[in-house]
């Protein structure tokens, strides 16, 4: 390798610094093009953003009514229990607040497979409804 | 020192921001390296139709990939990698990429039908110097700028043109050897003295 070689050094030098000194052509507005072409790129980002969270609010919806119909047309004797004791409790017991919280927690150890099914169709609408109000502006936050 | 810590801090900080997608930061990475693309793009023998487009294909897929820079290399050779790539690309799609390795012989049989000399009356050192660069094969060109412009070290020149370290130093030392044949006018040197 020329390394070593008695010159390089000037040579080399005098490389460096002529092809540092030249400048290159660049169309005077290719900056805000290409600024441009940024927000042009984040608006469909945020476009595609909007149409999947749409597609997600509308997919739990129908899975909440599915869900919903199965429950009513699988288990009716099971959900009739559940709604007429729900029923029950605000007309007959209207009363005693703390007597229902202890209620509702036995009838939540009770069924509490359907009631886990029924918290997490519920949690994922509540996503899906707060994504649709206010995600966006939690993202661009 | 003290302006070194704040120009380093400014610098960290615009980084930072042009990470998490900042147009403001956006500009000023693009008026900081639109000259090294454009430089890129035009060594590789791109058409000047070509050089925009490519361009700014480079800085569409920085600006996309961006949230995804490690930091591990420097901005300007993580830049540089992607340039190179996308000019190849180009010089792919329309077929050409087959010719480069002839192209080398080719023009390097050329140069030597011209002359070893480049003309230099009345011409500024970095015009002269830059004609002769303008000569040597793309790939040597590269490395070449790579090197003595911007430079680089050789293994990030070896990770922009995704080559081995020892081609790169090929490529230097023979586009070194091209260059001190064309410039022994200028260097004031014997055309033989590197060889």
């Amino acid at each position: 390798m020329p390394a070593n070689r008695p010159n390089q050094g000037n040579f080399d030098e005098m490389l460096g610094r002529a092809l540092r000194r030249h400048s290159e052509p660049v169309p005077a507005d290719f900056t805000e093009r290409m600024l441009r072409q940024a927000r042009e790129l984040d608006e469909k980002r945020i476009v595609s953003r909007v149409i999947w969270q749409g597609r997600l609010a509308l997919a739990g919806t129908i899975l909440l009514g599915v869900a919903a119909i199965v429950g009513v047309v699988a288990l009716p004797g099971r959900i009739g229990a559940i709604l007429s004791s729900i029923g029950m409790d605000f007309t007959e017991r209207g009363g005693a607040l703390l007597d229902r919280f202890h209620q509702a927690a036995g009838a939540v150890r009770n069924e509490w497979q359907l009631y886990a099914v029924l918290a997490v169709l519920l949690a994922f609408a509540v996503f899906c409804l707060l994504d649709l109000l206010v995600g966006d502006r939690l993202k661009m936050a | 020192m003290v302006d070194g810590m704040w120009e380093q801090h400014g610098e960290d900080n615009r980084l930072r921001l042009l990470c998490s997608g900042d147009h403001e930061a956006f500009t000023w990475f693009v008026d900081k390296y639109k000259e090294t693309v454009f430089l890129c793009c035009r060594r590789l023998g791109l058409r000047e139709d070509e050089v925009e487009d490519v361009a700014s294909e480079t800085f569409m897929a920085a600006y996309k990939g961006l949230s995804r820079y490690s930091g591990r290399s420097e901005l300007s050779t993580w830049l540089w990698s992607i340039a190179y790539r996308k000019g190849i690309d180009c010089l792919r799609r329309n077929r050409r990429e087959r010719q480069l390795e002839d192209e080398q012989e080719n023009e390097i049989a050329a140069g030597r039908e011209d002359g070893p000399t480049v003309v230099t009356e009345g011409k500024e050192t970095e015009q002269v110097v830059w004609e002769a660069v303008e000569r040597l094969p793309r790939l040597w060109k590269v490395a070449v700028i790579l090197h003595y412009r911007e430079e680089k070290a050789i293994a990030d020149i070896a990770k922009i043109m995704d080559t081995r370290e020892n081609t790169v130093k090929t490529y230097l030392f023979r586009g070194r050897q091209k260059l001190r044949e064309m410039l022994s006018e200028v260097s004031g040197e014997d055309c033989n003295a590197g060889k």
